[in-house]
This record gives structure tokens, C-alpha cells and sequence, in this order.
């Protein structure tokens, strides 16, 4: 599969720091998580994609296109939501969407019909044709979005997307950013804190530590290597049970919220679980694989 | 808006000696007190309020604007999750137990201490706010400190304090570089370094874990739990649902100004009754399992799921299914892959309560 | 009965040449431009004094009209160089004025709540996105300054003939040049302020003061030090010189006239005065590329 972003020794020098120390990369899949601490240097990475800074050494190509010097013509290919609050008060929301749509190459016609159609996609209704200085925070993580897929990008940045959302716009938030991902030619990079998020959304993973790549995962090679791992929540007194669980091989354990962490072994029958579980006159309330993989792995990362 | 009112008859006045004293005493004020009747609290009356932070019947308006109304709940120490929209009142709420605006109706009590007397409420509040305000050119330490000062703390003693406090939050390197070169988790790292640097009984935090990385939130986390223990009340608004199920003792949710539930997450689940419990089960045959269960009559519908994966059974006693679940699993060799509850958590508690997914507001 | 989904659809359109963004993002900056209420009647009073130019123009080739008046030509400003003197005082002032007016809120609004990171992330440069911004008004300034001003020049030559254009082709020359480099510096004077001070009424009072400190300064330097080279920092003075060199070829003492007369034993050598200008328009440049930036560094 052609990698859709390449890390080629890349390093970036701000001031007098080197915040990216030759990282290298190949990112292949439909939708990429970027993780790591504050100060990884995630928000140097995207804003050297951008073409906001420039390399001190190496390079990185987007769709074989190399930042250095094609950074321009890559910028019409990549659409990004920022993580801060980036508008501009006293336009209306529609007018402000047409502007970016039409520096991005939009016919004015094709740009107009385009920032309502996006308006209606990520749900803003008649306050659109407000300005966006009077617009709430979900609104505006909302107009952020549609400026950065309004012109139909093939590379869709999003820093942050669902920062500051209450929960039903961080469901809202997360839908459409899977209908994007499902869209046929159209990439992702979210940068996130929030492992659940990214977890959902994306196929592999990048995590940067100190400027430099921590791990690169595949998600769904995790999620089959761990698909034997479970998660039970019990009723009454489980001390038991779970030893008597561990004995059996299934390497049983509490893990921190009160549950049991369980490896099956394969070809175990889960019938005898249960089994187990009335000898020890246990309920079994919940029993479902663990989602939690992804922040296993980043605090493996961490190390 | 004016938040002073002049001591109206109907509001305790914290210059009366006997008030005062009976607030001490912890037992109820004498008769010039709130004009709403005495609303009984959703704890027993017998329950000391030197012991809890009590809402009774609070309204807060701005002008017109709707901030709380009738609010009627007391807060025990651990972790107390506020969850709601945006605008729904959460800060408002945070505000009133601060003691930076008052209540237009209705009376809020501090661990016996009204926000009215800011001598005594204020040592026992740190205030972690949602955004970030500081005074220009501060460095870290500097503003832990001098907000010691305020405290009344020696230099020394207040010195000590904030190395401690920035300690506990893992910044003493970054410590003294200015607050304005700091990232945003860090900005929320001395924020909360600042609220807790004085050992106060009550933090009361808006979105503390907004900006922080995975490691910085469970060490957030840790820290919360840490003071739980101690004894504190960690009074914490957050966005993040399933966060809120992990961390929190008591959850209430609050919308459109209106306490919508309060309590223990389970708790409050099950005392939603129009709303019988869900629970998926993932199987090799689910018409088989539907079956084997209805006869029991402890479900209420089973719904077999698209490709026939699995079924998800509603049941208004989720003891008996389970136990009828297991005997029915041993007794046919079903093989189960998943069972669980799929509204057991904030995040279907809130969708039910809350929720119209769609709309941007 | 049809039922139509609407989900997400990437843009797969037309799409047009990326050297033209600039063009469009002018067009949004001159519609927001015209939103302003003083700014047109502003810049209707500065077509006056063309208006009235292009009737005394008229009237010197037109005795029937003179006489209905009941003036003599003799009345009338003769049309030499002294008369676009005359315009070029009137009109700079007022293109001051509508610099002062138009140019703080160009780039302003853009800062205060960060859009540059998302404009930046389209494929413009950073040139493209300041030329886009500066050009209407960079278009206004022109329209009543070296325009209007080319405007009456060919009207007296169509009325006079080809020999008066031959004496004075140089007016026609100085006028374009000289208005080109005014609001060049004019242009480039309100956006960089623009792009460094938050409120709009100060940015515009900043523009006067500049003007107006400068000159005190330059003055009081001239005076202290009983010299000439204060006036290196007095745009009036470097303006008169630029203008009297390119109209007259010379800019010595008596040279121009009005607001941009140069007077004797105070002139400055013409290079300087050039170079001066070149150089404040270079720190404007300079400011600007400070300030548009996709990221905002805070160290």
C-alpha cells in the first residue's frame, strides 16, 4: 500500500531547540492517530506538514509530494482543523467557509453551494448566517470542521476535534468523523488526548515521545492479538473465583476500576467460566474484551 | 450584576451572633433565614451540615437569564462528577459553593460555612477555573506563591507549600519558567497546584483534565482519588463520560439549569424506571438463548441483532436474569462471548436523561 | 417515492488555478471594505478636487462656458506644474485619510482569533495573502491619487495637442511614479499596523502620529544640531523631494509647490530621499513577516 505521509529523517529546529529529532516513518493506513505527551512534539509535526515551519534536516512527502519544496500545491490537497480557536469574529459562518473554499481553488458558485452543504453536514442550521464571534464552542469545533473539508481534501488533519465538546457534540463530533473516514479517497490524522477517540476512529497509531517515535502501531493487528483478552465485572465476593480462574490457566487478575482482567487461552470453553462461577456462587454481570488495548500500549510507549 | 444584597429579611445575616453561632453549632439557623420554606434535602435531616456541602432550594438568575433553578442537593465528601451541556448551569453551580456569586433565591452551605463570610469559606475552597487567566509575567512558582500570600501564609511556610503543591503535580522543573511559555496541560498543572496548594477541604474544578495527555489524566486521576481519601470533597465538571465512570463516587447531571439526577451512577440507573435495563449478549445462537429465557420471565424483549451476532435483552431485574442467564448457559453449552450492560454507564444514563443526538447547541 | 441521503460527499469539482487565490481573497477584503459607512463618503470627497481639476481644464478651452460664468482665463488656474502640485497636496491628504480609515481592520480581524492558521493551511503564500488583503486598498488610494490624476493630464492634452504634451510629458510621469510609490508607502504603512495593533481606532491615530511625531522629531533634530538630515525621517519632506525629482527632474530649492514645496538651503539629496522611502516600505515588509505566520511563537 503507498504510504500517504513518509518521515524521512525529518528534524525540526525551533529557536534554538530541535523539537523533531529525525523521526521516520511510513504511514500507510486509511486513518492515523497521533499521541504522545505535551511537548512530543505532535503540534510541530502537523504544522511542519503544513509547510508553517520549515525543516532543518530531512524531509517528509504527503502523497509522494515532498514538503520541502511542494508545499503549495500539497496545501490544496490537505484540509486542517485547529486545535485553537481559529475564525474571524465579524464574518457570518457561511461567508467564512466560501472564503476558505474559494482560496482553496472553489469556483465562487461551487464554493457557495459547497459551505451550505457542508453547514448542513456537521449541523449547524440557521446559525450559520450569524456571525461566528456570537457562535458557542461546539458551533465553532463544528465551523472548524466544515472549513477543513469544505473543499474536499484528501488529507483531513484534526487537532483536538473534540476539545471542550459536551457529550452529545462529542458523539456528533466522532459520527461524522467516521463518515469521513469512510468516504472512498479520503485520509485522516487526528491528534488527540483522548485514547477512547482515537481508539474509534483510527487504524493505526503514531506515538511521538521527545520528538522522536515512540511506536507505530497497527490497531487492528492489536485488536486481533488481543482478542482473547476479557474484561468481567462481578457480583458478590469474587476472591475466589478469581484465583481459582487463574489456576485454570486464564491468567486472571483485578485490574484497577474493579474488574478482572482475563486471558483466555484458546480453545477454552467459556461454558466452564461460568461454571466456575455458580461453584463459586459468583454472578458474571459483564463479560466483554477489553478496549482498553490502546492505553496499554501507549504507557508501554512511554517506558 | 450586583452580587451584594443588603441583609433582606428572608437572608441569613452573618452578623447576627446568634446566626453565627448556630452555623458553628452546625444545627439550623433561627427563623430569619431563607423566604422558601425549609425543603427538606434529599439526606436525612439528621445529618450534621458542618459534614456536607448543602444546596437548599437555589435559584440563580442574571437578569432574565436562567443559571439554576430550584436546586436541592447535598454533597458528601469523595469524588462528585457535575455533568451537563454546555450552559447548563454546572459553573454557575461551581460558582455559588465558591462564593463568587450568590444565590438569587435559596441558601448554599459550605460545610456550615456560608459563602457570605468569605473569611471562613474561602481557606476551606480551592477553585481550579475552565479557563486560563493569569496575571502577566508569572512564572509557576510565582503564582502558586503569591496566591499563598493571599492566603496568609508566611514567606517561608508559603514557599514550602508551593514546592509541594508543584511537586504533587509534577512540575517542579518547569517551575520557574513563565506561565505564558507553558503548553496547555501544563497551564492546567499549576492551576491545579494553585487550588490545592493550601490544603483546602473542598476543590472545586472545571474541566481539570481539558488538554492533558493520557499519562498527565491518570496521574490526574490518581491525584483526585488521592485527596478523596483524605478525605476531601473533589467536586469535578467534566465532558468526558466514561472518565466520570471511572473516577467519580456520585454523579449529577444538570440541564438547562435543572438538577436532572443525582447519585451513584448505578444508582441513578436503576431508579430510571420507564427505562428498563439493556443488556447485549454476543453468542453462537441468540434465537436459541431468546428462547431458553423468555419461559423464565425475567426479560421483558429480546431483539436479535443485525446478522444475528448477538441479542439484547431488556429486563427490569437485572438480578434474576443474570442468575437465570448462567443456569441457562450451563444447562444448553451456548458459547458466549460478550455479555454486558449497555446503559450502566454516565454515558446511557446521560443519553436518556439528556441526550438529543443530532442537534448542535 | 424517492428518499435522498444526505451524508458525506468529498468535492470532486472543478477547480480553478491556484496563482489566482489571491484574487479572490481581494475580492472578500473589498466587499468587507464596503461595509464600512464613513469609508465611502470618505472616498467620494477625495474625487472632488479631481472633479473640480477636470472642470478648470475644461473651461480654459472652453470661452463660451467662461463667459456664461463671467470669468476671465486669466482667473483660472493656469494648467503647468504647479496646478498638479495643487492636486497632488489635496489628494495625498486625503489619501492619508482613507489609508487611516481602511487600513486597520485588513488584517486585525484575521489576528485577534487566530484564523491565519486555518487561511494559511490553504494553498496561498504569505505574499499572496498580504497582497490580497492590501490590494483594494492599495486600488482605492490609486483611484484618487495618480488616476484621476493621469485622468486630467489627458483631457488638457486632447484639448492643447501634442506640444504641450511634448513640454510636459514628464508631469504625466511624475504623477504615476510618484502616486505608485504614495501608496505603496501608504498601503504598506496601514497593514503592517494592522497586523500589530488590536484596535482599530488606535492603529489609525497611530498612522498621524508616525507622520506627525516623525516630522516634530526630524525638526527639533534639524534644529539642535543645525543641520539638514532631520528631514531623512519627515515623509512630507521626503515625499516632496521624490515628487519634485520626478516631475522636474530636480530637486533643489524653489522646486514643487504647496504641501510639497522644497525650500532652499533644506534640501536633501534625491538618492536619500529615496532610499529612506525604500527602506520604510522594507520595514513594513519586515514587520508583516513577523506577524503572519500560520503558528504563533511564544517562547
Amino acid at each position: 500500500m503507498p504510504a500517504i505521509i513518509e518521515l524521512d529523517q525529518l528534524q525540526v529546529t525551533l529557536g534554538k531547540r530541535v523539537i523533531l529529532k529525525g523521526l521516520q516513518a511510513s504511514l500507510t493506513g486509511k486513518s492515523i492517530g497521533l499521541l504522545g505527551p505535551n511537548g512530543a512534539g505532535k503540534s510541530t509535526l502537523i504544522n511542519t506538514l503544513l509547510g508553517y515551519y520549515q525543516p532543518s534536516g530531512g524531509t517528509a512527502r504527503v502523497f509522494g509530494m515532498d514538503i520541502r519544496n511542494q508545499a503549495r500545491d500539497l496545501r490544496a490537497l490537505i484540509g486542517f482543523m485547529p486545535e485553537n480557536d481559529s475564525f474571524i469574529a465579524r464574518m457570518s459562518g457561511v461567508r467564512f467557509v466560501r472564503l476558505m473554499a474559494e482560496l482553496s481553488g472553489l469556483p465562487p458558485a461551487e464554493a457557495l453551494e459547497r459551505a451550505h452543504e457542508v453547514f448542513y453536514y456537521v449541523g449547524l442550521g440557521e446559525q450559520r448566517y450569524r456571525p461566528i464571534g456570537t457562535y458557542s464552542l461546539g458551533m465553532r469545533q463544528m465551523t472548524k470542521l466544515a472549513q477543513a473539508i469544505v473543499h474536499g481534501p484528501r488529507l483531513v488533519i484534526l487537532d483536538e476535534p473534540t476539545n471542550g465538546l459536551d457529550p452529545m457534540a462529542r458523539k456528533r463530533m466522532i459520527q461524522l468523523v467516521r463518515e469521513i473516514h469512510a468516504q472512498e479517497g479520503v485520509h485522516l490524522i487526528i491528534s488527540s488526548h483522548l485514547l477512547r477517540d482515537v481508539e474509534e476512529c483510527c487504524d493505526q497509531v503514531l506515538i511521538l515521545k521527545d520528538g522522536a517515535v515512540a511506536a507505530f502501531c497497527d490497531l487492528e493487528r492489536e485488536r486481533i492479538a488481543n482478542r482473547n483478552v476479557f474484561e468481567l465485572e462481578l457480583k458478590n465476593d469474587a476472591g475466589a473465583f478469581v484465583t481459582a480462574l487463574a489456576l485454570q490457566g486464564c491468567d486472571a487478575a483485578w485490574s484497577g476500576n474493579g474488574r478482572v482482567r482475563m486471558v483466555l487461552p484458546d480453545g477454552h470453553e467459556r461454558r466452564e467460566i461460568f461454571q466456575l462461577a455458580a461453584t463459586h456462587n459468583v454472578q458474571i454481570r459483564s463479560m466483554h474484551r477489553r478496549r482498553d488495548s490502546l492505553e496499554d500500549l501507549f504507557l508501554k510507549a512511554m517506558e | 450584576m450586583s452580587d451584594r444584597h443588603p441583609p433582606a429579611a428572608g437572608h441569613p445575616n452573618h452578623d447576627n451572633p446568634s446566626t453565627a453561632a448556630a452555623l458553628e453549632s452546625g444545627s439550623r439557623p433561627p427563623v430569619p433565614e431563607s423566604p422558601a420554606p425549609a425543603v427538606p434535602s434529599t439526606q436525612s435531616p439528621v445529618s450534621p451540615n458542618t459534614k456536607a456541602i448543602v444546596f437548599n432550594n437555589v435559584s440563580r438568575f442574571y437578569g432574565d437569564v436562567l443559571g439554576v433553578n430550584g436546586v436541592n442537593i447535598v454533597v458528601e465528601p469523595g469524588i462528585t462528577s457535575l455533568v451537563g451541556p454546555n450552559g447548563s448551569g454546572k459553573t454557575t453551580l461551581m460558582n455559588m459553593m465558591s462564593g463568587l456569586i450568590f444565590p438569587s433565591q435559596g441558601s448554599v452551605s459550605v460545610l456550615g460555612v456560608s459563602p457570605r463570610d468569605p473569611e471562613r469559606l474561602f481557606p476551606l475552597l480551592g477553585y481550579c477555573t475552565q479557563f486560563d487567566s493569569f496575571p502577566r509575567g508569572v512564572t509557576g512558582f510565582q503564582f502558586v506563591h503569591t496566591t499563598l500570600l493571599f492566603h496568609g501564609l508566611s514567606g517561608k511556610e508559603a514557599e514550602e507549600r508551593a514546592w509541594e503543591a508543584i511537586e504533587r503535580v509534577k512540575l517542579s522543573d518547569a517551575a520557574n519558567r513563565r506561565v505564558a511559555a507553558y503548553s496547555k496541560g501544563m497551564r492546567q498543572r499549576i492551576k491545579l497546584a494553585q487550588a490545592v496548594a493550601h490544603r483546602p477541604r473542598v476543590l472545586i474544578l472545571d474541566e481539570p483534565l481539558n488538554g492533558l495527555d493520557p499519562m498527565a489524566r491518570a496521574e490526574t486521576i490518581a491525584l483526585f482519588r488521592a485527596l478523596a481519601a483524605e478525605g476531601l470533597f473533589v467536586i469535578v465538571s467534566s465532558h468526558i463520560l466514561h472518565e466520570v465512570d471511572l473516577i467519580s463516587d456520585r454523579v449529577v447531571l444538570i440541564n438547562q439549569g435543572y438538577i436532572v439526577a443525582e447519585g451513584d451512577i448505578r444508582g441513578v440507573r436503576s431508579e430510571v424506571k420507564d427505562q428498563p435495563m439493556q443488556i447485549l449478549v454476543q453468542c453462537d445462537r441468540p434465537r436459541a438463548l431468546a428462547q431458553e429465557l423468555f419461559p423464565t420471565e425475567t426479560i421483558v424483549e429480546a431483539r436479535l441483532l443485525p446478522d444475528e451476532i448477538g441479542v439484547l435483552f431488556k429486563t427490569t431485574d437485572a438480578d434474576r436474569f443474570y442468575n437465570a442467564f448462567q443456569q441457562i448457559v450451563l444447562a444448553t453449552g451456548i458459547q458466549i462471548d460478550v455479555v454486558r450492560p449497555v446503559d450502566d454507564d454516565a454515558d446511557s444514563v446521560y443519553q436518556y436523561l439528556i441526550g438529543q443526538p443530532g442537534a448542535v447547541s | 417515492m424517492a428518499v435522498y441521503q444526505r451524508t458525506y460527499q468529498r468535492y470532486d469539482g472543478r477547480m480553478l488555478s491556484l496563482d489566482t487565490r489571491l484574487l479572490a481573497l481581494a475580492r472578500f477584503t473589498f466587499e468587507d471594505m464596503r461595509k464600512s459607512r464613513i469609508l465611502g463618503p470618505v472616498f467620494y470627497v477625495g474625487l472632488i478636487w479631481p472633479m473640480v481639476s477636470l472642470l478648470i481644464v475644461y473651461l480654459h478651452h472652453n470661452l463660451d462656458a467662461l463667459r456664461m460664468m463671467d470669468v476671465g482665463v486669466n482667473q483660472l488656474l493656469a494648467i503647468d506644474k504647479r496646478f498638479f502640485y495643487v492636486f497632488l497636496s489635496f489628494q495625498s491628504t486625503i489619501s492619508f485619510f482613507v489609508a487611516a480609515l481602511a487600513g486597520p481592520g485588513l488584517i486585525s480581524p484575521d489576528l485577534a482569533n487566530g484564523a491565519l492558521s486555518s487561511l494559511l493551511a490553504r494553498p496561498v503564500r504569505r505574499t499572496d495573502y498580504v497582497l490580497g488583503r492590501l490590494l483594494p486598498l492599495a486600488a482605492m488610494l490609486s483611484l484618487i491619487t495618480w488616476v484621476p490624476g493621469l485622468v486630467i493630464f489627458l483631457l488638457q492634452t486632447s484639448l492643447v495637442g501634442w506640444d504641450w504634451f511634448t513640454a510636459n510629458w514628464r508631469i504625466a510621469f511624475g504623477l504615476f511614479a510618484g502616486g505608485m510609490l504614495w501608496v505603496a508607502v501608504l498601503s504598506l504603512m496601514a497593514i503592517a499596523l494592522s497586523a500589530w495593533v488590536k484596535w482599530k481606532p488606535v492603529a489609525g491615530a497611530l498612522m498621524f502620529a508616525v507622520f506627525f511625531i516623525a516630522a516634530a522629531l526630524g525638526e527639533i533634530l534639524n534644529a539642535l544640531l543645525e543641520t539638514r538630515w532631520g528631514h531623512l525621517v519627515n515623509m512630507r519632506t521626503l515625499m516632496a523631494t521624490a515628487w519634485a525629482w520626478l516631475i522636474e527632474g530636480k530637486a533643489t530649492g524653489g522646486s514643487g509647490f504647496g504641501l510639497f514645496y522644497v525650500f532652499e538651503n533644506q534640501e536633501i539629496p534625491v538618492s536619500a530621499a529615496f532610499a529612506m522611502l525604500a527602506l520604510f516600505c522594507l520595514l513594513c515588509i519586515r514587520l508583516l513577516a513577523i506577524r503572519i505566520r500560520g503558528v504563533e511563537v511564544v517562547r
